[in-house]
C-alpha cells in the first residue's frame, strides 16, 4: 500500500493520467458528434408530439408504422451486408418479390406443404445471392450491373410465374396456415415477459457501456453516485415519458423478428471472423488480400447472407399482405438503401451498422407519418424521405468535418 | 537599407534561412539555411526521414514552418505554392492517362476560348507543342498519356510547369520510380533547362544523377544541412562518405550472434518466374534476416509477394519446409496496401489473427481477449495515440507503420516478409523497427526484408542480395561488405 502511495506522483504516472484524461475527453466529444443525428431526430419527434398531440403520440399507431415497414427494414439489412463489403446489391427487391411468390404460390397453386414452400423461398434467396457473388467475384462483372440484372431476372421470373397478375389464396382453395397469417398481423403480440427480459438486458448493457465515458479525475464512489443517478433518470424517463410498458405490450411478433435479425446481424458483423474480414474488405480490398483475408470467399458469403435476408423480407411481405403481386417489393429498394446509408450517421462514426439501419429507417418512416398526420398529402412521402436522407447525412458530415 | 536588402536578395533566386519545423516534440528540421542562385542545378540528398520531404513540403505550402523565413527573389514569402515562377513536380505527377498531352497541358492553363464556351483547340495545341520543345520531347501533342513511357510522362509534367512560365523547378524524387534509361532522359532535359537559365532543385537518392547533372549537392541528415558543396570534383566514394558520416553508430548495432549450427530452412524458391522476373532461387532460414534490394521497378516487391504467397509463380515452385507455415506481410505501401483507413487501430491490428480470439466450440470472437492482446502489442510498439478505437486514418505515418508491424507480430508467423519497413518513418521509429526485426529473428522466425533503402540492409540483415535485370544476385554476408560497397551496389 505504501509503495502504491509513493508511486502515485512519479512523472510517469502523471503522464499516464494526463493521457487518460485526454482519452476520455476524446471519447465524450466523439459520442456527442456521433449522436447529433439521433438528437435531431428525437427533437423532430418531440416537436411533432407537441404540435400534433395524441394523434401522433400514440404508441400503438407508431408501432404499427414500424410493423408495416418491417420488410423494408429487412431489405435495408440485406443491402447493408454487401455495403459493408463495399459493394452494391440491387437485386434484393427482385429477390424479395420472387421469394414472396414462392411462399404463397407454392402453397396455394402447387399445393406443397407450407414448410417446404418456406424452405424453397429461403433457398431461392440464397441461390440468387450466390449467383450475385459468383458474377461479381469470379466473372468480375461490375456489382451494380450484375445485381441490377439478377434483380430484373427475379422480378421477371415472378411475373412469368404469375402471368403478370397477383397470386393469393382463393376462397375454397388451399389457405396459408393460420400461424403464418397471424405472424403477419399487428394484433399478434410477442410475449410481454420475453420483450421485458430483452429490454432489461439492453438496459444492463447500457449501464456497463456508461463506464466508457467516466471522467478520469472521478474516484470510484463519486462515479458510482453519478452513474446510479443517470440510470435512475433514464429509467424514469423511459417509464413515465416514453411509456416503455406500452411499447413492450404493443410489440408484434414481426417487429420482434426484425429485432432478433438485427441483433444477429450485428453480432455477425462485430464478433465473428467473417464480419471483421468483410469490414476489412470494404475498407481496403487490396490490403485485406495482403493481410491474409480470403476476399472472394467472404464477398460471396456476404452476397449469400444478403440474399437470405432479402428472402426473409419477401416472406414477411407474404405474411403481412397474404398475397403476392409482381411489383410488390419494387418500391422498397430506395427506402432500403436510404435506411442503410442513414446507419452511417446514426450513432456511428461513418460506418454502416445493423442497429443504425433499423433506427434510421424507423425515424424516416415516423417523420413522413408525422407530416401526413399534420395534413400533408401522402403523395409527398418520397419527397420527405429524400430530404431527410440528404439532410441527415449532410448534417452529420458537417459536424464531423468542422474540427 | 531597403536597397541593400534588395540587392543582396537579387543575387539569389531562392533563400531559406533558419527554417525550423516540429511535429509536436519531434523536431524534423533544425534550422536549415540554404541559398540558391538563378540557373543553378542543385541536388538534395539524405537518408529517409532526414527531413528532405518536409523541406519540400514547406516550400510547396503543404506544411507551415514553425519558424524561419523563405525569400523568393529577395521578397519574404510564406511558401512558393502561390508563385507562378515556381513549379513543383512530385512523385505523383498529377497527369490524366485518358487525355492527350495537349489536353493535359491546357488543364493547368486558363481556358483559351474561341467563341463563348467553345475552346480554341488550335491555340492549345500550339502552346503544348511549344512546351514540349522546351523539354526536348518530340512527339505529337495528340498522343494519349497512357501510350507514353513513365519517363515521357515525367517530361510532360516538366513541360507543363515550364510551359506555364516557371523558372524554378522543384523535383521531389520523381526519378526514383523510373527505369534507369528514362530517368537519364529526364535528368538530361532538366540539365538542359538549367543551362538555359532555369533553377532546378532535385531531391534524389541516386548518386549517378547527382554526379552527372548537378552543379551543387546539398546533404540533409537528421534535419540539419551537413554538406553543401559544388559537385565538380566529387566522386561516388566522396558522396557515399558524405551520406554515411552520421550513421556510424547505426552500423555498430550490427553485431548478431552468428548461427552456430546448421540453420533450418523454412521456405525455398526453386527457379521461380513471374512476369519479367526469374528464374529466382532463394532459401530462407529460421532465425536469419535476408535482405534484398534493387531499383524501383526491379520486381523487388514481387519477390516478397511470391515468398508471402500473395503472388502465384508462373513457373517454378515455392516450397514450404514445414506443415502449416504461417507467413505475415508488411506491404510496401502502407496506405493503399496496408491499412484500413476507416477501421479502428484495434481492427487493423487484429485482422490477420482473428483465429486467436475465437471462443472454444463457438465461432464468436472474445472481444475482451482481443482488446487485451491488441493493447499489449500497441503499448510494446508505443503506438500514439493510446486509445485503440481511433480510426487508422488519423495516425501519423510512423504510427501507421507500427500498427501494420503490430498486425504481423500478432499473427505470430514462422516467416516475416517486410517490404520497405522504414519507408517514410522518422529516425526514432526507424531504430525501433530495426530492434523489432532483430527480435523477430531472435525468436526463431525467418525474415525477408525487401527494401530499396540501403540503410535497412546493413542495419538489420545477415545476408543481402540485389535484384538486377530480373535476377536475384548471390547472397553475401553483410559483415563481408563495407557500407560504401553496399551503397554503390544500390
Amino acid at each position: 500500500m505504501m509503495v502504491q502511495a509513493i508511486n502515485e506522483d512519479t512523472p510517469e504516472v502523471v503522464k499516464v493520467r494526463q493521457a487518460a484524461v485526454v482519452q476520455s475527453r476524446v471519447v465524450r466529444r466523439r459520442l456527442i458528434e456521433n449522436s447529433i443525428t439521433l438528437l435531431v431526430f428525437l427533437l423532430i419527434f418531440a416537436a411533432f408530439g407537441v404540435f400534433l398531440g395524441g394523434q401522433f403520440l400514440n404508441v400503438a399507431g407508431r408501432l404499427l408504422d414500424v410493423h408495416q415497414s418491417v420488410p423494408v427494414l429487412l431489405l435495408g439489412l440485406a443491402v447493408l451486408v454487401t455495403l459493408i463489403a463495399g459493394l452494391f446489391d440491387l437485386s434484393v427487391a427482385g429477390n424479395a418479390t420472387l421469394s414472396c411468390f414462392f411462399t404463397i404460390g407454392l402453397t396455394v397453386n402447387q399445393g406443397l406443404s407450407f414448410p417446404v414452400a418456406l424452405l424453397a423461398a429461403l433457398a431461392i434467396g440464397v441461390v440468387v445471392g450466390f449467383v450475385n457473388g459468383c458474377l461479381v467475384e469470379w466473372l468480375k462483372v461490375n456489382a451494380f450491373i450484375a445485381t441490377l440484372g439478377t434483380g430484373a431476372v427475379c422480378t421477371g421470373l415472378a411475373s412469368v410465374y404469375s402471368g403478370g397478375s397477383y397470386v393469393g389464396p382463393l376462397p375454397g382453395g388451399t389457405q396459408l396456415p393460420a400461424w403464418f397469417v397471424s405472424f403477419g398481423s399487428f394484433a399478434n403480440k410477442a410475449p410481454t415477459w420475453l420483450v421485458t427480459l430483452a429490454a432489461l438486458a439492453l438496459f444492463a448493457s447500457f449501464s456497463t457501456g456508461l463506464d466508457r465515458v467516466r471522467p478520469v479525475g472521478w474516484d470510484g464512489r463519486r462515479w458510482l453516485v453519478a452513474k446510479v443517478a443517470t440510470l435512475v433518470v433514464v429509467a424514469a424517463l423511459l417509464v413515465f415519458v416514453v411509456r416503455i410498458w406500452e411499447w413492450i405490450r404493443n410489440l408484434s411478433w414481426m417487429i420482434a423478428f426484425l429485432l432478433i435479425a438485427t441483433l444477429a446481424l450485428w453480432v455477425l458483423m462485430q464478433y465473428t471472423t467473417f464480419g471483421r474480414q468483410v469490414q476489412a474488405v470494404g475498407s481496403n480490398r487490396a490490403a485485406a488480400q495482403l493481410a491474409g483475408v480470403k476476399v472472394r470467399k467472404q464477398v460471396i458469403k456476404s452476397y449469400v447472407i444478403g440474399g437470405l435476408l432479402a428472402a426473409t423480407a419477401g416472406i414477411c411481405l407474404a405474411a403481412g399482405q397474404g398475397s403476392a403481386s409482381p411489383d410488390i417489393a419494387a418500391s422498397f429498394l430506395l427506402p432500403a438503401f436510404a435506411a442503410a446509408f442513414l446507419s452511417t450517421v446514426v450513432l456511428s462514426d461513418g460506418r454502416f451498422s445493423a442497429p443504425g439501419t433499423v433506427v434510421g429507417g424507423v425515424f424516416v418512416t415516423w417523420v413522413g407519418l408525422g407530416l401526413i398526420v399534420a395534413g400533408l398529402q401522402p403523395t409527398y412521402v418520397n419527397v420527405i424521405n429524400g430530404l431527410v436522407l440528404i439532410g441527415a447525412v449532410a448534417l452529420s458530415t458537417a459536424t464531423r468535418t468542422r474540427r | 537599407m531597403t536597397t541593400s536588402a534588395t540587392n543582396a536578395g537579387s543575387a539569389f533566386a531562392l533563400e531559406v534561412s533558419q527554417l525550423v519545423k516540429s511535429f509536436g516534440a519531434n523536431k524534423v528540421l533544425k534550422g536549415v539555411d540554404l541559398q540558391i542562385r538563378g540557373g543553378e542545378f542543385v541536388g538534395l540528398m539524405g537518408p529517409n526521414g532526414a527531413g528532405k520531404s518536409t523541406l519540400i513540403k514547406i516550400l510547396a505550402g503543404v506544411y507551415e514552418a514553425t519558424s524561419g523565413e523563405i525569400r523568393l527573389g529577395g521578397k519574404p514569402v510564406r511558401s512558393l505554392a502561390s508563385s507562378s515562377d515556381v513549379g513543383f513536380i512530385h512523385q505523383d505527377l498529377g497527369l490524366i492517362d485518358g487525355l492527350t498531352i495537349s489536353d493535359n497541358l491546357s488543364l493547368a492553363q486558363p481556358p483559351k476560348r474561341r467563341l463563348g464556351p467553345v475552346l480554341d483547340k488550335r491555340a492549345e495545341r500550339a502552346e503544348a507543342a511549344q512546351a514540349l520543345r522546351l523539354v526536348g520531347l518530340s512527339m505529337s501533342v495528340d498522343t494519349y498519356l497512357s501510350d507514353l513511357t513513365p519517363g515521357e510522362k515525367t517530361l510532360v509534367a516538366v513541360a507543363r510547369v515550364m510551359g506555364r512560365g516557371a523558372n524554378i523547378l522543384v523535383i521531389d524524387e520523381t526519378t526514383s520510380a523510373l527505369p534507369p534509361a528514362d530517368a537519364g532522359r529526364v535528368i538530361e532535359s532538366l540539365a538542359l533547362a538549367a543551362r538555359s537559365g532555369a533553377t532546378v532543385i532535385m531531391v534524389t537518392h541516386k548518386l549517378s544523377e547527382i554526379l552527372n547533372a548537378t552543379d551543387r549537392v546539398v546533404v540533409i541528415i537528421d534535419g540539419e544541412l551537413v554538406q553543401d558543396a559544388p559537385t565538380a570534383g566529387l566522386d561516388r566514394a566522396a558522396l557515399v562518405e558524405m551520406l554515411m558520416q552520421h550513421e556510424s553508430d547505426a552500423r555498430e548495432i550490427n553485431t548478431r550472434a552468428a548461427a552456430g549450427e546448421e540453420p533450418m530452412c523454412v521456405l525455398e524458391l526453386h527457379d521461380v518466374c513471374v512476369g519479367k522476373l526469374g528464374p529466382i532461387n532463394l532459401r530462407l532460414n529460421a532465425g536469419e534476416v535476408i535482405g534484398i534490394s534493387g531499383l524501383p521497378g526491379s520486381g523487388l516487391h514481387d519477390i516478397a509477394f511470391l515468398v508471402n504467397g500473395s503472388l502465384k509463380p508462373e513457373r517454378g515452385e515455392v516450397v514450404a519446409h514445414r506443415q502449416g507455415l504461417k507467413r505475415a506481410l508488411v506491404p510496401p505501401y502502407r496506405e493503399s496496401q496496408g491499412g484500413f483507413g476507416a477501421l479502428s487501430v484495434r481492427e487493423n491490428l487484429s485482422v490477420s489473427s482473428l483465429w486467436r480470439w475465437r471462443r472454444r466450440g463457438a465461432r464468436l470472437l472474445s472481444p475482451r481477449r482481443e482488446l487485451r492482446d491488441c493493447a499489449k502489442i500497441a503499448a510494446d510498439l508505443s503506438v500514439r495515440p493510446r486509445p485503440m478505437d481511433v480510426p487508422f486514418d488519423t495516425l501519423s505515418g510512423g504510427n501507421k507503420q507500427k500498427v501494420i508491424f503490430g498486425r504481423a507480430l500478432l499473427a505470430q508467423p514462422h516467416l516475416y516478409v517486410l517490404c520497405e519497413p522504414t519507408r517514410g518513418v522518422d529516425v526514432g521509429t526507424r531504430s525501433e523497427i530495426y530492434r523489432l526485426i532483430r527480435e523477430m529473428a531472435a525468436s526463431g522466425a525467418a525474415v525477408l526484408v525487401a527494401s530499396s533503402d540501403a540503410e535497412d540492409l546493413f542495419s538489420v540483415c545477415d545476408r543481402v542480395a540485389l535484384v538486377v535485370d530480373g535476377r536475384l544476385q548471390r547472397l553475401r554476408q553483410v559483415t563481408e561488405m563495407t557500407a560504401s560497397e553496399l551503397e554503390l551496389m544500390v
